[in-house]
């Protein structure tokens, strides 16, 4: 079974590339109404019970107001109306690479991005052939009965998984942008680890980027089964030039009996973009779930990853960096839901405001009555780079009953201008240094993400550093 | 209603306290025409102004039904031999500069008992006389800080009912070693009142001021008080609020202090009693040098509901703020914990810390906390911690070691638990410490400790 | 002209002048030592050589090789090659040392340039090794929970590897043990040399046992106000501080 998936990847991705060949037919046009949510349906020739699915998703996602009351008012600045809901496969408004701007592409230079890769991130390619790295992890992961493909083929090819997990860890009513990545979502990973597989491999959306993967609605949905285990990693580090000012991707995990899920997000979004995310997992008996996540970059970013730790023993983890240069306001945070005994919690949030940059934790703890030995765990640092930068923190905690225990501990800082002067005595620029001392800052954190992001990171670090100074 | 008919807002007393237009009434508003204006634009406000409601992040974790209004009953006049009882049973510190006694907002008693008092220029005046007297001072500093942690509704309520309470205006360099205490009694099944602290100290002048709140007896009542500090340069205040409603009382309390350029003021929030009870207090920070600390402990058993709700303003460079509140619950008890540190830009050199520790005692027992920060100046420290746990296993044992029976272990741990916050007021309110100490002890196990004689007038 | 040359220099912290005309010169191939009393402006003379951003010059100059440097970055300093071995390192949470070596290494080198990895980590190593510090602090964030003597030690690691022109010692005995002042000393003499100019900041003569000075300055309130040999850190010693403030300011110190 594993081979033919596969294979089924291959065939029905050549299939879908020929079948729409007029461009007009990929595209829902501007705007949102039930018409544009049927035509995604029928363009991707989904079955009712999904098309009502995002129907219904389309009702609710109209009757929520912008949740302004607590986040910011910037949200009032998305047109949702000037908005492409869907472009299929192969419709990325396309560009020569003459139009890209100079500084994204000194930033890939700077970075070492691969050629090819360049072109497609700079929107200048509609594919990106990944399919040498590619093959290898499709056979490898193939050959342990592992699904992976995209969220489009999983609902159609595996219903039976598929359904049972869709939509239960974040229903479409859970916040106004969940339900609109229902109604409209396309692209993003299905991904299903039988019992007991180990995937040695991290699985990578960065390997299959096409437009869908690096759409704006993309949905995710994995499944580890009893005592699995597996690792995806998503985005790259790389500054994403684009024309979509919104991006709202939901993403749900469901991590059974003795399963363990890492998920990996760096994301490096350009300047005019809203990224309104909702990522949770639900961690059965024993589970371990850990989201380590990694904000740079765009306009508004909301993303709070959360767990419901659903069985006893379950363990939940957030990892998370933020980055808020000008212009920038990182709202980001973690949502810890202990749902049965013994269930754990760890949340490590540190953040970084440059210039006129804002950053925001927003946390949630929540332990009901009538459990025994919840622990959770939340440290916030943040960092302040300039005089005008802007941090805040605003964590909710409630505990109800004795013999759980729950500890928050926050801090501000600013980079102290002694240390600042003992490096530039040893030979380093006022640049130099301060990079150096934001990346010692972060380090810890780091120092858990796979080896090739970390470097990655620290690049970025140094080039979002620069003009911070002086 | 006929207005005109109406001489006195005393024709309300008895009908409920949400019915009928706050009319010009008692010395308070007999003198300056602006006061019963305002009262009337307040009045205008609190209707005007809507409900607390589920999505209102300022009301977060709070029970918005205990904000039902409509049972309580404006304040009553006090018979004779009632005044008498609750003026014998008016026990605070033992050695104090002077009080005043209020029963549903009327005036029982004012002693001065230290020529301290009675220094030049010190006015030390029930807040209806001192209406009278000082207009002008009551119409600089009268309501004047806008009740912004939720309470705007409550505090419009407060302006167009209040009638009495305590004005403490200290002129410059004057320092006032003994406390002055207050006492306001709710008497009566649902009863109401609306007491009113405010304390003007003009620079370098210092003074430690309590307030008591009581219930004559364990009924139902409803209480919406102010106090609001002025702290001028160097001033110095010790403020206490040693809360001992009955366990059926709504109480909100909304605090306001603002404090000058090296100004330093320490509040206590101790709370031993009330049915709901909503606490707000802001510290504006507003000139440089200036310090607050803001302390609070609450004895959260029964169904009690502590909900409070602060906020550090760091409004120039150069100031400090220091938050430590501590609740222990049991049984049902339900507290709320809300703050926030606020540092403004340019505000550098702020050192602010906020810590809330909520000790559990049962199952049934729940602690909201929401501690937060927003920073708009590079050049601070600030941090914020929150925990909630329970009694440490070890150090029961170790009590339990010594021959302590369980019972009173845990009492012992409480009681160090929450001490730590009595424990932060300065030395120089060694008094009121050991007051505080001793209404704490006498909290959990009334028969440890023999009450008049130890509490004695 | 391979000297640095402190000429007349006056300067100035939170408006309160430290340095009120004081001038030295430390030929390459020297070790100059300066002792003197506390709040004698020492420490302050190092900062100011080093461009401190606190320190305010008023007057004179520092010349280096003939170039005046006070116009620099106290980065733009370091990579010309005054190194300052701090009286109160700091510590760099998350900068692991052999990074933060490395990284002011190749800021020395030009554009394109890269470190190259093997010769300078067995250049660290064998560094390490003279000056006694486990390999283990490769990996350590720079002096965080380092104990005094080892961030001393961790000062003088980074001047082996760095290799200035101009050193200065700021107090690098204070808080130092028998043993590790040994060792310390041990590996400023290791570098001691005609291509290196040294200028040795003290309090006491007992730093001076181990590292044997050409010349000793006293300075008090801000000049220097006696020259000689090393003699005269043994006279110190002996008499103390005080009879020297009633010396007449050496004349041409320089």
């Amino acid at each position: 079974m594993s081979m033919e998936t596969v294979n089924d990847i291959d065939i029905d991705r050549s299939a879908g590339d020929f079948s729409y060949p007029e461009s007009h037919k990929y595209d829902a046009g501007y705007g949102l109404t039930s018409e544009t949510v049927n035509y995604i349906s029928k363009v991707k020739g989904e079955p009712d019970w999904i098309r009502d699915f995002r129907l219904r998703a389309l009702d609710t996602f109209e009757s929520r107001p912008m949740p302004t009351h607590w986040a910011s008012e910037d949200l009032n600045a998305i047109k949702f109306d000037d908005i492409r809901y869907y472009l299929a496969n192969g419709q990325r408004p396309t560009r020569s690479w003459d139009e890209v701007p100079e500084d994204v592409k000194r930033t890939f230079e700077r970075l070492g991005i691969p050629e090819q890769e360049r072109k497609f991130l700079a929107g200048v390619e509609a594919q990106f052939d990944s399919e040498a790295v590619y093959s290898n992890i499709k056979k490898a992961v193939g050959d342990q009965g592992v699904i992976f493909m995209g969220s489009t083929e999983g609902l159609m090819k595996h219903p039976e998984i598929f359904k049972k997990w869709f939509g239960k860890v974040i229903p479409t009513g859970d916040n106004k942008f969940s339900a609109l990545n229902s109604a409209v979502f396309s692209g993003g990973s299905f991904i299903y680890v039988p019992p007991g597989v180990k995937v040695k491999h991290p699985l990578q959306a960065y390997f299959r980027i096409n437009a869908e993967n690096f759409g704006q609605f993309e949905r995710t949905l994995i499944i580890a089964d009893e005592g699995s285990e597996v690792m995806y990693m998503e985005g790259c580090t790389a500054p994403r030039f684009e024309t979509a000012t919104l991006h709202s991707a939901v993403v749900e995990l469901v991590a059974l009996k003795g399963a363990k899920i890492q998920y990996i997000t760096v994301q490096n979004w350009s300047q005019n973009v809203f990224n309104l995310v909702t990522k949770r997992a639900l961690a059965h008996e024993e589970a371990e779930v850990k989201w380590i996540d990694c904000n740079i970059g765009s306009r508004l970013t909301m993303k709070y990853p959360g767990v419901v730790l659903k069985g006893r023993k379950a363990r939940g983890e957030v990892l998370s960096i933020a980055l808020a240069n000008n212009g920038q306001h990182q709202d980001t945070g973690a949502k810890m839901v202990h749902a049965a005994d013994e269930t754990t919690s760890n949340v490590i949030s540190k953040s970084i405001s440059i210039g006129r940059g804002r950053a925001t934790y927003r946390g949630l703890v929540h332990v009901p009555k009538h459990l025994k030995g919840c622990k959770n765990n939340t440290e916030c640092d943040a960092l302040l780079i300039n005089p005008e930068s802007r941090t805040d923190t605003y964590p909710a905690i409630t505990v109800r009953g004795a013999g759980n225990s729950v500890q928050h501990e926050a801090s501000v800082s600013q980079v102290s201008a002694e240390q600042i002067f003992y490096m530039r005595q040893r030979g380093l620029t006022e640049g130099q240094a301060m990079s150096l001392s934001v990346n010692g800052f972060v380090n810890d954190l780091v120092r858990q993400f796979p080896m090739e992001y970390s470097v990655e990171l620290k690049r970025l670090i140094d080039l979002e550093m620069e003009g911070s100074v002086g | 209603m006929n207005i005109a008919a109406l001489a006195s807002d005393e024709t309300h007393a008895g009908s409920g306290v949400l019915q009928g237009e706050p009319l010009a009434s008692f010395d308070f508003d007999s003198a300056p025409q602006w006061r019963h204006e305002v009262r009337q634009e307040a009045w205008r406000a609190f209707q005007a102004t809507p409900a607390p409601t589920r999505t209102d992040e300022a009301w977060r974790f709070s029970p918005l039904k205990a904000l039902d209004l409509r049972a309580y009953v404006r304040p009553c006049a006090n018979a004779e031999d009632e005044g008498r009882d609750l003026l014998e049973r008016s026990n605070g510190l033992r050695e104090i500069a002077g009080r005043m006694v209020f029963a549903n907002d009327r005036l029982l008693k004012r002693e001065v008992r230290s020529d301290a008092l009675a220094q030049a220029g010190v006015i030390w005046l029930p807040l209806a006389e001192a209406a009278v007297k000082h207009p002008d001072l009551l119409e600089k500093y009268f309501m004047r800080e806008e009740a912004v942690l939720g309470s705007r509704k409550y505090a419009a309520l407060h302006e167009a009912r209040v009638c009495d309470g305590s004005f403490l205006y200290l002129p410059p360099g004057v320092k006032i070693d003994l406390p002055i205490e207050s006492f306001q009694w709710l008497h009566g099944e649902n009863a109401s009142c609306f007491p009113h602290t405010l304390i003007v100290a003009s620079e370098n002048s210092r003074a430690t001021f309590v307030d008591h709140f009581q219930s004559s007896a364990a009924v139902a009542g409803f209480a919406c008080g102010v106090n609001d500090l002025w702290l001028g340069a160097g001033a110095s205040i010790t403020y206490i609020n040693c809360q001992q409603w009955s366990d059926s009382t709504v109480a909100v309390q909304i605090n306001s202090t603002v404090l000058g350029r090296d100004a330093t003021a320490v509040a206590l929030n101790a709370q031993f009693g009330g049915g709901y009870v909503r606490s707000e207090s802001v510290s504006h920070l507003r000139e440089k040098g200036g310090r607050s600390d803001m302390l609070a402990l609450a004895v959260a058993d029964g169904r009690r509901e502590i909900d409070q709700r602060t906020l550090q303003i760091h409004e120039a460079p150069h100031t400090a703020s220091d938050l430590l509140y501590k609740n222990a619950l049991d049984d049902r008890a339900h507290t709320i914990f809300s703050g926030l540190i606020r540092v403004a830009p340019n505000a550098h050199f702020t050192d602010a810390y906020q810590k809330v520790r909520n000790l559990l005692l049962s199952e049934e027992a729940e602690a909201d906390s929401a501690p937060g920060l927003e920073i708009k100046a590079d050049n601070v420290r600030c941090t914020h911690g929150a925990t909630t746990g329970q009694i440490e296993a070890e150090e029961l044992f170790y009590l339990l070691s010594r021959g302590i029976p369980r019972s009173k272990a845990q009492r012992l741990i409480v009681f160090g638990f929450l001490n730590e916050a009595i424990s932060r007021l300065p030395a120089r309110d060694e008094a009121v410490r050991e007051y505080l100490r001793r209404t704490l002890q006498d909290r959990f196990s009334p028969g440890d400790l023999g009450r008049p004689e130890v509490l004695g007038v | 002209m391979s000297s640095l040359i402190i000429k007349d220099l006056r300067a100035n912290v939170a408006g309160q002048e430290i340095l009120r005309g004081l001038s030295l010169e430390i030929e390459k191939g020297k070790v100059h030592a300066i002792m003197g009393p506390n709040g004698s402006g020492k420490s302050t003379l190092s900062k100011v050589i080093a461009g401190h951003p606190d320190y305010e010059v008023t007057g004179g100059d520092v010349l280096l090789d003939g170039e005046s440097i006070l116009g620099l970055e106290p980065d733009e300093r370091a990579r010309r090659g005054v190194f300052l071995a701090f009286q109160y390192p700091m510590e760099i949470p998350g900068v692991t040392n052999a990074n933060f070596i490395r990284a002011a290494l190749q800021a020395r080198l030009g554009e394109g340039e890269e470190l190259e990895a093997t010769e300078y980590y067995a250049k660290l190593y064998a560094r390490m090794d003279s000056l006694e510090i486990p390999r283990s602090f490769t990996a350590r964030s720079v002096n965080e929970g380092f104990s005094g003597g080892e961030k001393k030690r961790n000062e003088i690691l980074q001047m082996a590897m760095l290799e200035p022109q101009y050193a200065i010692l700021d107090e690098t005995d204070s808080g130092l043990d028998i043993d590790a002042l040994k060792v310390v000393s041990r590996g400023v003499n290791s570098l001691r040399g005609p291509n290196l100019g040294a200028l040795v900041i003290t309090h006491y003569q007992r730093l001076l046992n181990y590292i044997q000075p050409d010349c000793v300055h006293v300075m008090a309130s801000g000049r220097i106000v006696k020259s000689g040999g090393p003699e005269l850190a043994f006279e110190l010693e002996a008499k103390g501080y005080d009879w020297i403030k009633d010396e007449p300011v050496a004349a041409g110190a320089v």
